[in-house]
């Protein structure tokens, strides 16, 4: 059903993505470009899982549905599987990648940070919203194919240490 | 070839987003009307089997005179109901599983939203093709 792209274009087109948003629509404004990012995401992981599931069969609860986003859905996005998943089996989960393909080219000098400023100032958190901003995506991504599985729930993203990149899933009970 | 079929598919907050009637025999108003009831009215049936099974095609689930009601459901819970009068499954499960990638496609178009009504032309000139060849 799909043609192939070069892997190039996607990551042009997601590093465009966030410049428009965060750059031009919403200069001052960084949670409404996060929102904004996050919706197209989501429209995405919506679709993506419509396609993705449509030659097995359908999950019996929502333990098989993570483990279909770790395995099958990681697979096909972005060619590799979760590396870790933990769980506490009440409704929050944490799927770790440890290398994340859209972060593979994102370069924080950590010894320049350390030197110029103090770690608890603003001059970190900067580079980390920074990166952050590309994460949104995915994040939704994640949302979109667990609200269309019947699975409401939240996402977020945590970035202590790239490129290492554990995504959060809360269920919504 | 069946000659009464009444096709519908019903989203995931039970509104249906597409019917067709897709048998070859005349089309009569009061029939029409039927089918449509018997489909809605089966629609708790397939509400409770579908959890008792991870498959998509769940066969035939309930059956009026000498009517029958398949149902394939998708991982997103989208309901295609058939309601039909023939005996060849394997037909049916390939027309249920064509009309799933037809309605994926349907899906990747962006400025769809999904659960509204599907009125495209070209869906339902491609669904009404598919059900000739395989009902």
């Amino acid at each position: 059903m799909g043609r192939e792209v070069a892997e190039s274009c996607v990551d042009t087109m997601l590093m465009e993505m966030v410049a428009m948003f965060s750059g031009r629509f919403y200069a001052n404004k960084p949670e409404l470009a996060a929102r904004r990012i996050e919706a197209i995401g989501y429209q995405v992981g919506h679709q993506l899982s419509e396609r993705y599931t449509m030659e097995r069969p359908r999950f019996s609860d929502h333990l098989e549905a993570i483990k279909f986003i770790c395995k099958d859905f990681w697979s096909e996005v972005f060619k590799k599987q979760i590396d870790n998943l933990k769980t506490n089996h009440r409704g929050t989960f944490v799927l770790q990648d440890n290398k994340f393909r859209w972060l593979s080219r994102v370069s924080i000098d950590p010894s320049s940070e350390k030197e110029t400023e103090d770690p608890s100032t603003p001059g970190e958190s900067k580079a980390a919203q920074a990166v952050s901003m590309y994460l949104y995506f995915p994040c939704g991504i994640i949302r979109g194919v667990l609200s269309n599985l019947g699975i409401p729930c939240a996402v977020s993203a945590d970035i202590s240490s790239l490129p290492t990149c554990s995504f959060v899933i809360r269920v919504k009970a | 070839m069946a000659s009464t079929a009444c096709f519908i598919i019903v989203g995931r907050n039970d509104i249906p987003i597409y019917e067709a009637e897709v048998g070859s025999a005349a089309k009569r108003e009061d029939a029409a009307q039927l089918h449509q009831f018997i489909l809605h009215a089966a629609l708790d049936v397939v509400q409770d089997l579908a959890w008792t099974t991870s498959a998509m095609f769940l066969k035939s689930v309930d059956r009026f005179n000498d009517l029958v009601v398949s149902v394939y459901v998708t991982a997103g819970h989208t309901r295609l109901m058939l309601l039909h009068d023939s005996r060849n499954e394997d037909g049916i499960k390939s027309f249920f599983q064509e009309v799933h990638e037809l309605y994926i496609k349907i899906l990747l178009n962006p400025l769809y939203l999904p659960g509204s009504r599907i009125t495209s032309t070209h869906f339902d000139t491609k669904v009404r093709a598919l059900a000739r060849k395989y009902l």
